[in-house]
């Protein structure tokens, strides 16, 4: 069967194969699907970016925290969290886009309206205050410290509190572990531990066998990749054996959560595939962008799993259902546009070409 | 005939030549008959109809271990041939199995002479192959498994060769579809041929496929024969 012991880096080409192809890998592609027109995901692309953000704007409302945000019978997950994922998306969206065009507009006003929510930094200084020990108030605030959007009091507060042992040795899943690294990146803070190593003992960076992919450990695949790249800004940060085993595997765990209606994990897992450092994994992109596209709602919502809503008639999902699945859309189709136009992958050293497989 | 889990006679037969191609395949014994075993000969017309399902795999412990098959195997394959012919209009992996069935039978069983031999049949068409999507490349290739064998040379296992990542995503997606046939089928290719990414992780896949499915046996046949095949590229 195959030699795993003997591979060097190349542990996602063909077995006994090695070296990698280098960037601007061409040839024939003996491993890409035929079926899907080139150009299918760019044509979809524009209009779904700009109707997942329509949506988001128009959804602003549902964004806006309660006046008891801070009580400790409000539920996070209802509010902190929608809004910090606001800021999170809404912000690499602005940075992927291009100055001037609306959707970089609107992103940076969405940004903005998330700032003013969290009254400038001044909220999650409270709730930092309330829950000292916690790490989610920090990974809420890194989201915006990341943008340029700071708070004094909030930092000044949480520099002792990070630079605990206490801290250091916060017990969390390793996914989770990296996104308190990167939210340290974002801050400016030393971080509390070496990326690589946590990377190591994570389910992608562990090359698990594609075979065991299920929700879960897709999730944690997926966040890995968005913490280790910050969000899709930073491609250069995924290993050699990482970005190869992922342009591997991709197209067969995405065409598994389109046929199980993983709307939400499939719009991650194009974010992904769009945060890989060279060329666009095209093919992948072409086959899924229009499913996906097909899935969104004309007022721009995508539910986050089961058949889709065929009713035109606004809101078709509870917000909570499809806020997610939205932004995260948003999101993979910024970097998408990003990742197919990006000049320099264009030069005729067909972009998007996986691996060759012989 | 264990009919215990089949839903007609047909299917009963299928079963049981599955399992006894199983059985020789795990004793490697070279008298070992696989028809006999099942209580088929060349005059049990489910028997044979049950043979044309399982084709050319009905000679495969004679296949992997090099040995001559037993007559009253090569009679009943033979029959098959001869009996189900293709109609014109049949599916490619028809043609492609009938093929496999034909060419089998004359390099491992060739007629003695001045005996008659099947009427010859010409390599079929794959180009189709080419050109599927990897999902349905995985699915034909897998009802094709029994193509997959050393020595074999056909269009279909080029196609396999020149697509051997193809046919590892078509693994993986089978085994989430819980789709063991379908796993089994293309996992015995990518042993037979090579080539599958390492970190796709065959052999643990294998074990999982045939623990989870091998109620089925023509799920453990493809499992036992892409071990052996494993075997002996590893040799």
């Amino acid at each position: 069967m195959t030699t795993t012991a003997t591979e060097g880096p190349s542990q996602d080409g063909p077995a006994g194969s090695r070296g990698r192809p280098g960037p601007g890998r061409g040839g024939p592609r003996p491993g890409a699907s035929p079926g899907t027109p080139p150009g299918a995901a760019l044509a979809v692309l524009p209009g779904v970016l700009r109707s997942a953000l329509a949506w988001t704007d128009a959804h602003r409302a549902d964004f806006t925290l309660p006046d008891d945000v801070l009580e400790p019978h409000t539920q996070v997950n209802a509010t902190l969290k929608p809004l910090g994922e606001l800021a999170q998306l809404g912000s690499t969206i602005r940075r992927t886009t291009d100055p001037g065009a609306p959707e970089h507009e609107l992103a940076g006003d969405l940004v903005a309206y998330a700032w003013e929510q969290v009254a400038g930094g001044e909220l999650l200084l409270e709730l930092l205050r309330g829950e000292p020990f916690a790490a989610y108030p920090y990974e809420i605030y890194a989201a915006f410290a990341g943008y340029g959007l700071r708070h004094e009091g909030f930092e000044a507060l949480a520099r002792p509190l990070t630079a605990t042992r206490a801290w250091a040795h916060t017990e969390q899943h390793a996914n989770r572990q990296l996104g308190l690294v990167n939210s340290e990146r974002r801050v400016g803070a030393v971080t509390h531990t070496d990326a690589g190593a946590v990377l190591s003992r994570t389910w992608l960076g562990g090359l698990s066998e594609p075979w065991m992919f299920e929700g879960p450990s897709g999730y944690a695949l997926t966040h890995t990749v968005f913490h280790l790249t910050d969000w899709g800004r930073m491609p250069d940060r995924v290993p050699e054996r990482i970005d190869g085993y992922l342009r591997t595997w991709l197209p067969a765990w995405a065409d598994g959560c389109l046929e199980s209606g993983q709307w939400d994990l499939t719009g991650e897992l194009l974010a992904v595939a769009a945060s890989l450092p060279g060329p666009a994994p095209a093919a992948l992109l072409d086959a899924v962008w229009p499913v996906l596209a097909d899935v969104q709602h004309p007022t721009g919502c995508v539910p986050e799993t089961g058949m889709p809503v065929e009713d035109p008639a606004p809101d078709p999902y509870p917000f909570i259902d499809c806020y997610h699945s939205t932004l995260v859309t948003a999101f993979a189709a910024a970097l998408s546009l990003r990742s197919l136009r990006s000049p320099g992958q264009t030069d005729g050293s067909a972009p998007g070409r996986e691996r060759r497989t012989a | 005939m264990d009919q215990t889990h089949a839903s007609s006679p047909l299917a009963g037969a299928v079963h049981d030549l599955a399992t006894e191609v199983v059985l020789a395949l795990r004793s490697g014994d070279h008298l070992a008959t696989v028809c006999g075993a099942a209580g088929i000969d060349e005059e049990n017309r489910t028997g044979i109809a049950a043979a044309r399902v399982i084709g050319a795999d009905l000679l495969l412990p004679s296949v992997l271990y090099g040995r001559h098959p037993h007559p009253g195997d090569v009679a009943v394959l033979d029959r098959a041939v001869r009996e189900f012919p293709p109609k014109p209009d049949a599916p490619a992996a028809t043609a492609w199995s009938h093929w496999h069935m034909i060419s089998t039978l004359q390099r491992i069983a060739p007629p003695p002479p001045g005996a008659a031999a099947p009427a010859v049949y010409a390599e079929p068409d794959a180009a189709w192959l080419e050109g599927a999507p990897w999902q349905a490349f995985t699915h034909q290739l897998s009802v094709l498994a029994p193509l997959a064998v050393p020595a074999a040379p056909s269009a279909v296992r080029r196609a396999a060769t020149n697509r051997a990542v193809d046919l590892s995503r078509g693994f993986v997606r089978a085994v989430r579809r819980r789709d063991w046939l379908q796993a089994a089928g293309a996992g015995r290719w990518l042993a037979a041929i090579g080539g599958e990414p390492a970190t796709l992780g065959l052999e643990r896949g294998l074990d999982f496929v045939e623990l989870m499915g091998g109620h089925d046996p023509r799920v453990t046949l493809h499992v036992r024969a892409a071990r052996l095949m494993a075997e002996a590229r590893a040799r």
